[in-house]
This record gives structure tokens, C-alpha cells and sequence, in this order.
């Protein structure tokens, strides 16, 4: 089933990554630092500006190694045309990609990359073509939004949004880390094994919706009751009814015992 | 000061001293493990008394509701007035969240109380005879208890539960040709149906709380009349009970139980969540969640379905489905063994004598073998149940743990059931106090077959005619004839705490308690225990000083009335032993 683990590059490390650079850089003098030859003649329409060549440069440094330096993808990782800015910025900004190694399913992570590092690398990938756009998110209606979410989302990630397992050891993660817009952008993406809602399924503002009802699970005062027990349900309450409820009052009746003189 | 003349006014009307007398004198061993029913009794009045509030808030009905309240995800929703008014409950009703919280932490509690209980009664062979029907009742409130955590979990219409009922439906209606009748009949149509909720509620509320009521008090009526069964030791007879007196050591003991039971389950219900329905949302056929598991008394019926293969066949021409097997088979299997296990057990040893003395677990080993055989088992069962959860946190692949499972819910069992077996062997054979005293040795000829039956086994209490050390003390007490039972190795007296009145009858019952003891009569009353160095000086003192103010009193009364009168004739009063019945103990002991 899992393809064979593939030599990758060595753990991408962005912050040495740039110190190596730039004190390359200051070596070969200022010819090295003229915008003009990218390591591979790739075809990159907009290069003129710098933050075109930021992300032409941090692609082929960190991401061309898996998906080939015009995205067409490889053994080791899957064509990034027409996956489109908002798939882009959803694995980057959940810290999803890039992989140290090749696992199934990438985990949430802190991201490696900046902000802007993120929104340059997605105009460059935007460049091959294609996919959803990073979706606008607006306060929604978080009545309308349960409901979707009942209907569309609980069946995987729960719903108390706790998340769940799916089968193959695909897992649908917790909600509660991500922001409205990665939320929208899985929304309409579909990564993994999730699938995609284009707006023919969910308009934009439904999608407002459920977003504002997602971020709203995460919060705290919906544990009205007390301590969540991460909102895994009967069997970690009964957990607890064993080893707390009987565990202190089995010790409370031992102790009773022990003071009748027994 | 008012009870005393209402308590005596109501005596003469009612004469319920002599009733009040014997029950306050009802014995209670010491023993903690004969306090784990109370737990599940102090847990059952816990449920009735938040219970009662949450009937005065919950809708039972199915009918639509557009709820309106604090939480705004719900807000304006049309839902079930079931689901409405839970959700109500829990955020808009004073302290609505904490009753129902508490409610449902007391339902898990009550039901894993019964199971301890239960495992003590199996393992100490406390249901022989004559409690046989004290362990059918018991059994029957187990299912009972069951049922009714199940109705009140499926109750709140909510998403989680709506799919439990969801399954347990479809169990129901795996029971070839009448499942679907049942079902039908139950539900009063198909799943989900209007009737569901009302029905559920009134069994919930009234039918199966009246009859644990009554089982309860037919439970406890026959112990009072059965007396309590007692662990082995000295002065511990087949025809005694020892252990402290309901009036007044026990009653403080069992109250401050029901304060525990209520301290712990109210905290629990006040600082930890417990079924959000909130965050679950209405049930709707057409939507599901995950995770998805039951209360954890139910969870090893889930945990068949999960494990147990798709096999379905038909036989003479009917369909007979998966789920029927692990849903319908398992579980009335389960209860058929537990109803059944004291007469197995009868018709196995083939031992018909009634027995007051408990076992101790390690002397039976193939039934402590049996019973934790299949506590593993369903525990393994329960554990299966949240193999989802599981795979989530062990990062396994579901799929892999299921198989797992599949190995492990049959192997295990059988490994735990060897290993008990011949830990109690090497226990009982080796007489070690407790696992820890176990050698290596001892472990190695547990494994070998010993002599049929090993010493202490099952023997019939025949009473030893010399028991050195022993003897039975009598002595009149005026008109009335006391005794004790006296152990000088074990440096323990037991004084009888009801007199007699004939010598014949406190030999009978004396005889009666202890058989084969040595009895003896001795004259008056027994020698109290020898006082103290510091008593005995104080008296000494006392009855010097005594002496000595007499004497003084004496010549300031001769002197104040002169010489002219002739001396007064001296009134040597005695005086008396300062502490005068102190051989009569105040009896904890009978």
C-alpha cells in the first residue's frame, strides 16, 4: 500500500536554509545576488518581482525535490497543477507540508514558514494553474452553521469536533487548532481523504457559516459542564466513573472498614 | 427532650420496641467489601433524589419544539421537545447541568457498584445456599440497572444516543422471525418512531425504578432475615455473626458512606462534563457522529458487534443476521450463566449444605479461575468497543487493532483464567498471606496436580471435640444466666450480650454458637480483668482518705458535743469499690 520511504532532502530548515544563503550570498560577491538565474531554466511568468522570486526560490528549495520543478509532480509526491492557491496555503499554513519524511497522512504542525514566505510560495504554485482561490471568510450565522456541520462534518471529525478515525489509518484530525480560513480552504478543497465542497454543494456563505460555528466549538464556555475529557464521549466518562468515582469510594469504604477495628 | 415522650407515645400505640430493639441490634461485619452494595443503594437513592428534579424540567415527548435559550447555536431550532427541553435543562435551569450531570455520573456509578458487588458475592461464594434467591434478585437488578441507564441515555434524543437506540433496534430486530414484531411492538411502529420517548420515559421514571424499588427492599428484607454472611476467623462461627451493631456503630458508619457517595458523585457532576447533547446536536436519521460508543455498561455489547464477523445464514429459509450472534446470543447467554451459576456450581461440587461462612477467593481456584476468565472477557469487550478512540491515540490503523481484538477477546480470557488459577493454587497450597509471599517454588507446583482434596477445602464444619484454648465461660448473673467465649491464644473475649435464664439455656446456646467447646461454669461473676498499678493505687488512696475523714469527722463531732454525752456509736460505712461492674463490657461483639 505505502510507497517505498524515498531519499529526501535533509530536514528543511528555513532559518538555516536563508543564514547558508545569504552568507553564500555575501561570499560570491553581488553577482550571486542579481534576480536573474534560478538553479533550474524554469518557466516562471511573473519573475520580475521580488516576491515572485522569493517563491520561486523557496519552491525549488523546499518543494521541488517531491513535486518537480514545474509541480508536475514524482515518485515521492503528487502534481501541484491546478491544486490552486487555497490547497496551497491550507498544507502550509497547518504545517502540513513541507514533509521531513513520507508519511500517509501529514499531521498538523507549526507552520515553517512565515506568513509572507506562505503567500509566495502560493503565487508561485498559483503560476502552474488552476484550483480554488483562498476563500474570503465572513462572520456567519452559527445556527445555520451547526446544522451544516451536523450534516456535512460530524460524520468524520465528530460532533463535538473532536475528530475521529477513519479507516487505513487515515485519521479526520480535531478542528480546534484551525483558523476560520484554513477551515474554509479544507472546505473547499477536500484534502486527504476528505471531500471537496465546491460552491455548487456550499455557497460562500454557508461556508461563512460553518466556519463561524467551528471556531466557535473550540471554545471553552461550551463546556458548560465542567472538564471536557476532550470530548471523547461515554467511554472516557466511564473511565473516569471507574477510577475516580469508585476508586474514592471503594477507598472511602475500605477506610471505614479499617476504622471499625477490623 | 421532644423524642423521648413522641418516641414512647408512639410505642404505646404502635409497640415498636420490641421491633426497634431487634433491628437496631442487627449485626453488620466489619469487613469493607460488605459495604460495596451500598455503594450501588446509596448511588440508587442518589438517582431518584436528581431524578425527581429532571422529570420537572424534561419534555417526554417527540412533538416539535423550536427551542429558545442561551445556547446560540441551538437557537431558534426546531427540534424535538425532548432534546429542546434537555438542552434547556442543561443551560437555562438552575443548577439543571449540575442535577444532570450528577444524575448521569450516579447511573455509571450505580451500575459499576453492582458489578463490584456482584464480583465480591461470585468470588467469596457469598450466593450458596441459603442466598440463592438474594443472587437472582441481585441479577435481576444488574439487567434491570442496565436497561434503565439505557433508556436514560437514549432518552435526551441527541445524535449519540439516537444512534445507540439506532443499533440496539437493530439487535432486536436481528432476532429471527418475531425481531421485527418486537421491535414494532416496542416502539409502537418503525424506528424512530412518536411513541419512543414518551415510552422510554415512563419505563425510565416509573415502571423499572418501582420494581428496583422493590427488589431493593425484598434484597434487603431477606439479608436481615438471612443475617449477614461473614468472612472465616477466630470466634467466627456458621452460627454467629460478628461485627458492629446497626444502633449506634454502624448507622454513623453507613451515613457517612452516603455522605461520601453524595460528595463524590455531586463534585464529579459539578466539575466534569458528562454527555454534552449540546455539542451532539438533535437526532436526525440521516446524520451521524464519531466517536461513537455507548455508557460504558453497554459498551460490551457494542464491542461484540464490532468484533464479531459478518456471518449471516439462513435457516429454513429465514435469514439469520450478524448482529444476532453478538447482540442477542452473547447477552442472554451472559445473563443465562449468571442466573444459573449457583445451581452450576451446586450440581458440580454436588455441595448442598448451607453455608454462613464465607470463602476466602484463593480456596476455589477453578471458580476464581472462571470468574476472572470472563471478567476479562468483558472488560476485553468494553475495551473493543473504543478501538476508534484507541486507534487514534496509538496511531495504529483501525483495522489492525480490530483484528487485534478479535485475537485478543478470546485469548485472553483463557491466559487470565489459567493464571488465577494457579496463583489461588499456589496460594492455598503454600498458605502465603498474599501474593507477594509467593515463591517461585510455589508457582512451579501450583502447575502440578495436588492431592484431591487439599486441606481446608470444602470441609464440612464438623466440630473438633478438643479446641485447647477455648472454653465457654458461664455464670449466673442473679436470676439470669450469662456466658462468654474465651480464646487465650487469641487473647479475644466474646461476652453474649442477651442473658438467659437457665443454666440448661445458656449451655444450649453457647453450645449453639460454639460447638465442642469446652464449657465451664465459674462462680459469680468471672474475675473482672486485673486493674491497673494506677487504680489500684487511687483506690487504696481512696479508701484510706475515706477512712481518714470518717475519723476526723467522727472526733469533730465528739468534740463539738462535749464529754457530757456518751460517744456515738460509729457507722463504719464501707466504703465501696469505686468502679463496680466493670466485668459487663459494653458489646460491640456479641
Amino acid at each position: 500500500m505505502r510507497r517505498p520511504r524515498a531519499l529526501t532532502l535533509p530536514t528543511p530548515h528555513p532559518r538555516r536554509a536563508l543564514a547558508v544563503g545569504s552568507v553564500l550570498a555575501l561570499a560570491v560577491g553581488p553577482v550571486a545576488l542579481a534576480p536573474a538565474p534560478a538553479p533550474t531554466p524554469a518557466p516562471t511568468p511573473s519573475a520580475s518581482t521580488p516576491t515572485a522570486n522569493r517563491g520561486t526560490q523557496l519552491y525549488l528549495e523546499q518543494c521541488a525535490s517531491c513535486h518537480g520543478p514545474q509541480g508536475q509532480g514524482s515518485q515521492q509526491g503528487p502534481s501541484l497543477i491546478d491544486v490552486g492557491p487555497a490547497s496551497v496555503d491550507f498544507q502550509l499554513s497547518t504545517g502540513r507540508m513541507p514533509l521531513s519524511h513520507e508519511t500517509q497522512q501529514a499531521g498538523r504542525r507549526p507552520p515553517v514558514f512565515s506568513a509572507e514566505e506562505i503567500s509566495a510560495l502560493v503565487g508561485h504554485v498559483a503560476s502552474f494553474g488552476g484550483g480554488p482561490q483562498i476563500p474570503q471568510v465572513r462572520p456567519g450565522d452559527v445556527v445555520s452553521g451547526r446544522d451544516l456541520f451536523a450534516a456535512n462534518c460530524a460524520p468524520c471529525h465528530g460532533a463535538a469536533g473532536s475528530g475521529a478515525v477513519l479507516t487505513n489509518g487515515w485519521t479526520a484530525p480535531p478542528l480546534y487548532d484551525s483558523t476560520a480560513v484554513q477551515v474554509a480552504e479544507a472546505v473547499r478543497v477536500g484534502p486527504g481523504l476528505m471531500p471537496a465542497f465546491p460552491s455548487q454543494v456550499l455557497t460562500d456563505r454557508q461556508v461563512d457559516d460553518l466556519t463561524s460555528y467551528v471556531r466557535q466549538l473550540r471554545s471553552e464556555r461550551l463546556d458548560r459542564g465542567g472538564g471536557s475529557l476532550a470530548r471523547l464521549g461515554p467511554l472516557a466518562e466511564g473511565l473516569v466513573g471507574w477510577v475516580v468515582v469508585l476508586g474514592l469510594l471503594v477507598g472511602a469504604v475500605r477506610w471505614l472498614g479499617r476504622r471499625a477495628g477490623e | 427532650m421532644i423524642m423521648r415522650p413522641l418516641a414512647r407515645a408512639l410505642d404505646d400505640r404502635l409497640r415498636l420496641s420490641p421491633i426497634t430493639r431487634r433491628a437496631l441490634a442487627k449485626i453488620f461485619p466489619d469487613h469493607w467489601s460488605f459495604m460495596l452494595g451500598e455503594i450501588a443503594l446509596y448511588s440508587f437513592i442518589t438517582l431518584i433524589l436528581t431524578g425527581v428534579y429532571l422529570t420537572l424540567f424534561f419534555d417526554a415527548s417527540s412533538a416539535d419544539r423550536v427551542y429558545h435559550g442561551s445556547y446560540a447555536p441551538l437557537d431558534g431550532t426546531t427540534t424535538s421537545a425532548a432534546y429542546a427541553s434537555t438542552v434547556r435543562l442543561s443551560w437555562d435551569v438552575r443548577a439543571g447541568l449540575l442535577i444532570r450531570q450528577t444524575h448521569h455520573w450516579a447511573a455509571l456509578a450505580f451500575v459499576a457498584a453492582i458489578v463490584l458487588h456482584l464480583s465480591r458475592i461470585f468470588f467469596t461464594g457469598a450466593f450458596r445456599k441459603p442466598r440463592e434467591i438474594n443472587w437472582l434478585i441481585g441479577v435481576t437488578m444488574l439487567a434491570l440497572a442496565l436497561a434503565n441507564g439505557f433508556t436514560g441515555y437514549s432518552m435526551p434524543d441527541d445524535l449519540l444516543s439516537g444512534l445507540g437506540l439506532r443499533i440496539l433496534t437493530s439487535v432486536v430486530e436481528s432476532i429471527p422471525v418475531i425481531g421485527t414484531w418486537l421491535v414494532t411492538l416496542a416502539l409502537g411502529g418503525e424506528f424512530p418512531s412518536d411513541d419512543m420517548i414518551p415510552r422510554m420515559f415512563i419505563t425510565h421514571v416509573l415502571l423499572v425504578p418501582a420494581v428496583l424499588v422493590a427488589l431493593v427492599s425484598l434484597h434487603l428484607g431477606i439479608l436481615v432475615r438471612q443475617k449477614h454472611s461473614q468472612f472465616p476467623g477466630p470466634g467466627r462461627t456458621e452460627h454467629n455473626v460478628v461485627g458492629s451493631r446497626l444502633w449506634p456503630g454502624y448507622t454513623l458508619r453507613t451515613l457517612a458512606l452516603f455522605a461520601w457517595v453524595l460528595a463524590v458523585l455531586f463534585a464529579l457532576g459539578g466539575l466534569v462534563q458528562i454527555n454534552p447533547v449540546w455539542l451532539y446536536g438533535p437526532f436526525a436519521p440521516a446524520e451521524s457522529t464519531s466517536p461513537a460508543q455507548p455508557d460504558w455498561y453497554i459498551a460490551w455489547g457494542d464491542g461484540a458487534l464490532r468484533l464479531f464477523p459478518a456471518w449471516e445464514f439462513r435457516i429454513a429459509g429465514y435469514l439469520v443476521p450478524a448482529p444476532f450472534f453478538p447482540g442477542v446470543v452473547l447477552g442472554g447467554l451472559s445473563f443465562a450463566a449468571l442466573y444459573l451459576w449457583p445451581f452450576i456450581e451446586r450440581w458440580r461440587t454436588g455441595d448442598h449444605q448451607p453455608h454462613q461462612l464465607l470463602d476466602r477467593p484463593r480456596n476455589h481456584p477453578v471458580r476464581l479461575g472462571i470468574g476472572v476468565g470472563a471478567l476479562t472477557f468483558y472488560v476485553a469487550l468494553v475495551v473493543a468497543a473504543g478501538d476508534d478512540i484507541l486507534a487514534r491515540l496509538l496511531r495504529v490503523p483501525l483495522y489492525d487493532l480490530l483484528a487485534l481484538f478479535r485475537v485478543l477477546v478470546l485469548v485472553l480470557p483463557i491466559l487470565a483464567g489459567i493464571l488465577a488459577f494457579l496463583i489461588a493454587r499456589a496460594l492455598r497450597r503454600s498458605e502465603a498471606a498474599s501474593l507477594g509471599g509467593l515463591t517461585r517454588a510455589d508457582l512451579r507446583q501450583a502447575t502440578r496436580p495436588g492431592p484431591r482434596h487439599p486441606v481446608g477445602e470444602d470441609e464440612p464444619e464438623a466440630p473438633t471435640l478438643h479446641r485447647p484454648g477455648e472454653r465457654i465461660e458461664l455464670w449466673p448473673e442473679g436470676e439470669l444466666w450469662r456466658w462468654r467465649y474465651r480464646n487465650e491464644a487469641g487473647q479475644l473475649t466474646l461476652t453474649n450480650n442477651r442473658a438467659v435464664t437457665s443454666e440448661e439455656e445458656a449451655v444450649e446456646t453457647a453450645g449453639l454458637a460454639y460447638p465442642g467447646v469446652d464449657r465451664i461454669v465459674v462462680p459469680g461473676p468471672p474475675p473482672p480483668p486485673p486493674p491497673g498499678r494506677m487504680r489500684t493505687a487511687l483506690r487504696r488512696w481512696s479508701r484510706a482518705a475515706a477512712a481518714a475523714s470518717l475519723l476526723v469527722s467522727l472526733l469533730l463531732e465528739r468534740r463539738r458535743r462535749g464529754g457530757d454525752q456518751g460517744p456515738q456509736p460509729s457507722d463504719p460505712a464501707e466504703s465501696g469499690s469505686p468502679t463496680a461492674d466493670e466485668h459487663v463490657r459494653p458489646g460491640g461483639r456479641p
